[in-house]
C-alpha cells in the first residue's frame, strides 16, 4: 500500500493532528457539548496557544492497492469562501497532569475538498468531486491506555459544527446538504492494537443534527454557495432534515482486501435511540424513536475490477445483520402517526433461481455516458438472505415474513440540468440511472399479531398497498429527484421506466411450504414488459399529510401471459395491456385511519349503525389513509391514452412462444374522465374531478367464520358458521368458537380494514372493439358513459383459515 | 373418460379438500433449515360491504341530486349504444347496498374428487369460495333507453322500460373455479 502527495503546497505550519485527523475519529460519535466539570477536567490553565490561517493543495492524492490506484485530484484545504484563502485555526493545547494531550480548537469557514475522483485503469472517465465546508468549536483529549490496558489510547471529543455543507459536483452541477449543524459528545473512546487488528470502541456516542437545506444548482459558476452567483436568487431546496443519535458501537480494522492488499473492516453498532425528520416548509415526516442494531461483517475495501473486468474500487461485504424499530411514523401537520415499524434482516451470500448472489458495490466514474465524463457508476449486487417487516397500529401488528431478495446491475448517479445532451433527455436534480438490472423479490407468508403467531398466506394483502407478492423484473431507465415541490421546498421527479421480462405475483403460496424450497403457485403476470413515464410530478408534505401530485404521467403494462398455477408453466388466460395516460392525478398519504366505522350498516352514530343492523367499530387513532384522484385524460396519441387490450388465440414462433398482435383482441379504447360538460367555456368539457378515491386502511380484528362442517386445512374441527378465534394456548393457535362472548371476540383474527370510497362524475369508452388479425377492428360498443356513482365499501382482508 | 367441461369459468356447487397445509413458525429471522418447517397456503378471505350512491352522487345538476331531493335522481347512471348513430341504452337509478361474508380467493391445483375426474384434469385453478349469504338491502336500478348519452344534453328524451328492485338474501355455496382453456 502506498500514499503520495504530489506538489503539495502549505501556506502554514499545520499540525494537522487536529485540523484534519480529529474530526475523523469523532465522525463515529455523537456530538453534544461537554458539560462544565468535563471541560475543567480537561482543559489546562497553561500551555501553547497556536494561531493560523491553513491552506493546503494538492494536485493528487494517490492510493495504490496491489499495483491499482485511485487518484483524488484537486485536493484542497482552506477557506470554504475564499476559493484562494486560507481556513482560521486556534488551538490551544494543554498537557493534563495524568500526561494527557488537551486541546481546545476553534476552526472557521474551512473547506475540503476532491475536484475529482478518477481511478488508474480507467482513463476518460471520473466519478466527480466531493467539498465539505464547516466550522467547528470543540474539545478533545487524548491519554494512554486504551480498553486492554497501556498501550493503546483514549480519548474524549465534544464538538459543535456549524455552518456545514457537503456537496457532490459532476459537469458543472452540484446536489448538497446546505446550512448543516451538529453536536457531537463522544466519550471514553478507547483504541487499541491486537495482534494484528486495530480495535476502535465508542462506548456512548451521542449528538444532534440538521440539515437546513438540501439544494440543486445547474449554474457552472456556482460552487459550494446557497445563493445563485448569476441571479442571487436563492437556489432550490428539496427541504431539510434532522435528527439525534445515542449509539454504541465496536469497530475492527485490518490489513488485507478480498484480494491481497486491501482493507478489512468488522463492526458493531447499538442504537439506543434516535430519529430522522424530513422538512418542508415547516411541515415533517418524522420517524420517531428508533431502536436497533446492526452488525457488519468482514467489509472489504478494494480498488480492483468488478466482475465485468472493469477498474473500480470495490467494497464486498462477508454479511450484515440488523433490526431497525421506529416507534412513530408521524406526518402533516398535527404529529398524527401511522404507527410503528419493525424491520429485520440478514444480507450475505445465497443461491436464488440457481444463481449465487453477495452483497458487493463496485464505484466507478463515469455515470451515463451522455451526461458527462463525471459520474458515478455503482456495479451493485445485493442478497437478502431473509427479512421480516412488521407494521403496528393501535396495538395490533402484521408481520410480513420471509422476505428475500436478490438483483445485480448497474446503477448512475449523475447532477444532471435541463437538456438534451448527446441525444438523451436529462432533467434538473440528481439522477439515479439503472442500467441492465436484474431482480427480484418473494414474500413466503404472514404473521398476524405477534411472533409467535403461526406463519399462513395472506401476502395478497400487500396489493392493498401497491406492492406485489413476489415480483421478478430487469429494469432500466431513471429516476431523477428535482428540488422544489408544488410550492416552495420539496421534491420534482421525472422519470423514465422501462421493465422487461417481468414476472409478477397477485396471489402467490410459500415458496417454502414445508418441504424445502418449490416453484411458487399463484396467479402471476408473466412475460410483463412495463414502459412508464413520469413528468413535474410533486412530492411536498403538507399539514394533512405527504402530497403527491402527478404533472403528466403514461405508461404501457404488457402482461404477455397471465398465468394461473406456476409462473414459467402454467396456463395462461392470455395478453393483457393497460395503457394509462393521466393529467394532474394525485395522491394525498394522511396519517391515521378509518377512525369510528359503521360496518354492515348505516349511520354515524352507534345507536344508528346497531338499528340499521350494522356493528359499531373504533378503529383507533392510528392507520394510513390514502386520497387519490386520477385525472384520465383523452387519447392524444396511441402511447398517450387509456385503453384495456385482452388477446387470446394468438399464433406462435417457432419456438413456440406466442406471437402478440396475431390474435384475436377485445380493446376497450379511449377510456377517460370529464366533468360532465364544458362549463368553462373553452369548447373542451372540464376535466377536473376524475376518479377520487379514499382508502383508510387499518389493521383491525374482524370477524372470520367457517365455512364448512369438519377439520379445516390445519386439522382445526368447528361446525359452519362458527368463528375463529385466535388461542395461542390452542395447539395451532386458533379454535371455532360457536358463540363467541366479549373475551372471544376481543381475539378474533387480525387482518386488513379497508373504508373505502370510490367517485366520479363521469367516465366513458369511447368504443368497444373486436379486433381480427386479418379482418381488422370491428366496433362492438359505440360508446358508454357513466355518471355520478359514489361506491362506499367496508371490506375486510384476513389470510384464508 | 369423464372431463371436467372446457368452459372458462366452472362453478363447482362442492367442497374440495383444501391446498397446502400451513405451519407454525417462529418470527425471529429464519435460516433456510428453519423455513422448511413453514408451511401455509396462499390466498385471502374477504369480509364486508358495499353500497352505491346511498346519499346520492358527486354530480349537482339539473338532472341529478341529492336523495334528499324529491326531484333530482340521486342514482348512479350507465348508458351504453350499440350503433355509431344510435340511441342509448341506459341502467338510471342505479342504488343499493349489499354485504357478504367470505368471500375466498385463492390459486389451488385440482388433482382429486369430482368422481375421479379431478385426477384427470391435474391442473392449477383460481378458486374463488363464495360466500354462504349475500345481503341485498334496497338495490335498484331502472333498464331505459335514450336518445342521448348524457340526461343534460339538448334534445335528452328517455323512456323507462322497468325496475328492478332487490332486497333479501341469497344463497351462494361452493366455489367459483376458473382456468384458462383454449390457445392462449
Amino acid at each position: 500500500m502506498v500514499m503520495t502527495l504530489v506538489n503539495a503546497r502549505c501556506a502554514l505550519v499545520s499540525i494537522m493532528i487536529y485540523g484534519g485527523l480529529i474530526s475523523i475519529p469523532t465522525a463515529y460519535g455523537d456530538l453534544k457539548s461537554l458539560d462544565d466539570a468535563a471541560m475543567s477536567d480537561i482543559s489546562g490553565q497553561s500551555g501553547i496557544t497556536l494561531e493560523m490561517d491553513l491552506g493546503v493543495s494538492a494536485d493528487s492524492v494517490s492510493y495504490f492497492d496491489d499495483g491499482k490506484g485511485i487518484h483524488l485530484e484537486g485536493f484542497r484545504v482552506g477557506s470554504a469562501t475564499d476559493p484562494n484563502g486560507q481556513a482560521y485555526h486556534l488551538v490551544m493545547i494543554d498537557i493534563g497532569n495524568d500526561a494527557s494531550l488537551n486541546l481546545d480548537y476553534l476552526v472557521e469557514d474551512r473547506r475540503i475538498e476532491f475536484g475529482d475522483i478518477r481511478l488508474a485503469g480507467a482513463p476518460g472517465v471520473s466519478m466527480g468531486g466531493l467539498f465539505f465546508d464547516h466550522s467547528l468549536q470543540g474539545t478533545f483529549r487524548l491519554r494512554s491506555g486504551g480498553a486492554l490496558g497501556g498501550s493503546g489510547y483514549t480519548f474524549d471529543s465534544a464538538y459543535t459544527m456549524t455552518g456545514g455543507r457537503l456537496g457532490y459536483r459532476t459537469n458543472g452541477n452540484e446536489f448538497f446538504l446546505d446550512d448543516i449543524t451538529m453536536d457531537v459528545e463522544a466519550l471514553g473512546v478507547t483504541l487499541d492494537v491486537v495482534g494484528s487488528t486495530l480495535q476502535l470502541r465508542a462506548p456512548r456516542v451521542v449528538g444532534s443534527w440538521e440539515v437546513g437545506a438540501i439544494r440543486f444548482s445547474g449554474n457552472p459558476l456556482n460552487h459550494g454557495v446557497s445563493a445563485d452567483v448569476s441571479s442571487g436568487l436563492t437556489l432550490p431546496s428539496y427541504g431539510g432534515m434532522s435528527g439525534h443519535f445515542d449509539l454504541t458501537s465496536a469497530t475492527d480494522i485490518q490489513a488485507g482486501g478480498r484480494d491481497g492488499e486491501g482493507l478489512r473492516i468488522d463492526s458493531e453498532t447499538t442504537i439506543h435511540s434516535a430519529s430522522f425528520l424530513y422538512h418542508d416548509d415547516g411541515n415533517v415526516v418524522a420517524l420517531r424513536d428508533i431502536t436497533g442494531y446492526y452488525d457488519v461483517n468482514d467489509l472489504r475495501i478494494d480498488v480492483t475490477t468488478d466482475p465485468k473486468g472493469r477498474e473500480a474500487l470495490g467494497l464486498t461485504l462477508g454479511g450484515v445483520q440488523g433490526e431497525f424499530n421506529v416507534g412513530a411514523v408521524e406526518m402533516g401537520g398535527n404529529g398524527k402517526s401511522l404507527g410503528q415499524v419493525n424491520v429485520s434482516f440478514i444480507l450475505e451470500d445465497r443461491i436464488f433461481n440457481g444463481e449465487s448472489y453477495r452483497n458487493a458495490v463496485f464505484l466507478q466514474g463515469g455515470g451515463h455516458p451522455d451526461a458527462g465524463p463525471q459520474g458515478l457508476r455503482l456495479a451493485t449486487e445485493w442478497s437478502l438472505r431473509l427479512s421480516d417487516l412488521s407494521y403496528t397500529e393501535d396495538g395490533n401488528r402484521v408481520i410480513f415474513s420471509g422476505l428475500q431478495s436478490w438483483g445485480r446491475g448497474d446503477v448512475t448517479v449523475n447532477v444532471t440540468r435541463e437538456g438534451v445532451k448527446n441525444g438523451t433527455q436529462f432533467f434538473d436534480g440528481l439522477r439515479v440511472g439503472f442500467e441492465g438490472i436484474k431482480a427480484g423479490y418473494r414474500i413466503n407468508g404472514l404473521r398476524v399479531g405477534s411472533d409467535d403467531a403461526p406463519l399462513q398466506g395472506g401476502t395478497e394483502l400487500l396489493l392493498a398497498l401497491g406492492f406485489y407478492p413476489a415480483y421478478e423484473f430487469e429494469l432500466d431507465g431513471h429516476v431523477t429527484l428535482g428540488p422544489g415541490g408544488a410550492s416552495g421546498e420539496g421534491i420534482t421527479i421525472n422519470s423514465d421506466i422501462q421493465i422487461s421480462n417481468g414476472r409478477a405475483a397477485i396471489i402467490a403460496a410459500p415458496y417454502d411450504s414445508g418441504s424445502g424450497e418449490a416453484p411458487q403457485k399463484g396467479l402471476w403476470i408473466t412475460d410483463l414488459d412495463y414502459d412508464g413515464h413520469l413528468r413535474s410530478m410533486t412530492v411536498d408534505v403538507t399539514e394533512e399529510g405527504l402530497a403527491i401530485v402527478k404533472g403528466e404521467a403514461w405508461s404501457s403494462m404488457d402482461i404477455g401471459n397471465l398465468r394461473v398455477g406456476d409462473k414459467l408453466a402454467g396456463a395462461s388466460f392470455g395478453r393483457f395491456v393497460l395503457q394509462k395516460y393521466e393529467l394532474g392525478s394525485s395522491m394525498t398519504i394522511v396519517p391515521g385511519g378509518a377512525g369510528e366505522v359503521c360496518a354492515g350498516g348505516v349511520g354515524g352514530t352507534e345507536s344508528a349503525c346497531t338499528a340499521s343492523g350494522g356493528v359499531w367499530e373504533n378503529r383507533g387513532e392510528e392507520g394510513i389513509t390514502v386520497k387519490l384522484k386520477q385525472i384520465l385524460a383523452r387519447a392524444v396519441s396511441d402511447d398517450k391514452k387509456n385503453a384495456f387490450t385482452w388477446e387470446t388465440n394468438r399464433k406462435t414462433d417457432a419456438s413456440g412462444n406466442p406471437i402478440n398482435g396475431s390474435g384475436n383482441q377485445l380493446v376497450l379504447n379511449d377510456i377517460y374522465t370529464s366533468d360532465g360538460g364544458d362549463f368553462d367555456g373553452d369548447g373542451v368539457d372540464d376535466n377536473t374531478f376524475g376518479v377520487r378515491t379514499d382508502l383508510a386502511v387499518d389493521v383491525y380484528r374482524t370477524r372470520v367464520v367457517k365455512k364448512e362442517d369438519g377439520a379445516d386445512s390445519l386439522g382445526v374441527v368447528g361446525s359452519r358458521g362458527d368463528e375463529k378465534i385466535m388461542d395461542s394456548s390452542a395447539p395451532e393457535g386458533y379454535r371455532y368458537v360457536a358463540d363467541p362472548g366479549q373475551s372471544d371476540q376481543a381475539n378474533r383474527p387480525l387482518g386488513f380494514a379497508v373504508k373505502a370510497e370510490s367517485r366520479f362524475k363521469e367516465l366513458s369508452i369511447n368504443n368497444i372493439d373486436l379486433v381480427h388479425p386479418v379482418g381488422g377492428a370491428q366496433t362492438a360498443v359505440y360508446g358508454v358513459k357513466m355518471q355520478n356513482f359514489d361506491i362506499k365499501a367496508n371490506l375486510t382482508a384476513t389470510p384464508i383459515p | 373418460m369423464k372431463m371436467l367441461p372446457k368452459i372458462l369459468f366452472l362453478v363447482v356447487v362442492s367442497s374440495l379438500a383444501g391446498g397446502g397445509r400451513s405451519a407454525i413458525a417462529e418470527l425471529s429471522l429464519l435460516p433456510d433449515e428453519r423455513l422448511s418447517e413453514v408451511s401455509g397456503q396462499g390466498g385471502i378471505y374477504l369480509s364486508g360491504d358495499i353500497s352505491i350512491n346511498e346519499m346520492g352522487g358527486p354530480v349537482e345538476n339539473s338532472y341529478f341530486g341529492r336523495c334528499s331531493d324529491a326531484g333530482k335522481k340521486c342514482g348512479a347512471r350507465f348508458a351504453y349504444r350499440l350503433k355509431e348513430t344510435g340511441g342509448w341504452m341506459v341502467l338510471d337509478e342505479i342504488r343499493g347496498n349489499f354485504a357478504f361474508e367470505g368471500l375466498t380467493l385463492r390459486v389451488r391445483n385440482i388433482d382429486s374428487g369430482f368422481g375421479g375426474d379431478g385426477e384427470l384434469f391435474n391442473r392449477d385453478v383460481l378458486e374463488l369460495g363464495l360466500p354462504n349469504t349475500v345481503r341485498f338491502n334496497d338495490v335498484r336500478f331502472k333498464i331505459a333507453s335514450s336518445s342521448t348519452a348524457r340526461p343534460t344534453d339538448p334534445g335528452f328524451q328517455q323512456t323507462d322500460i322497468f325496475s328492478v328492485e332487490m332486497r333479501g338474501e341469497v344463497i351462494m355455496e361452493g366455489n367459483l373455479l376458473v382456468f384458462p382453456t383454449g390457445n392462449p
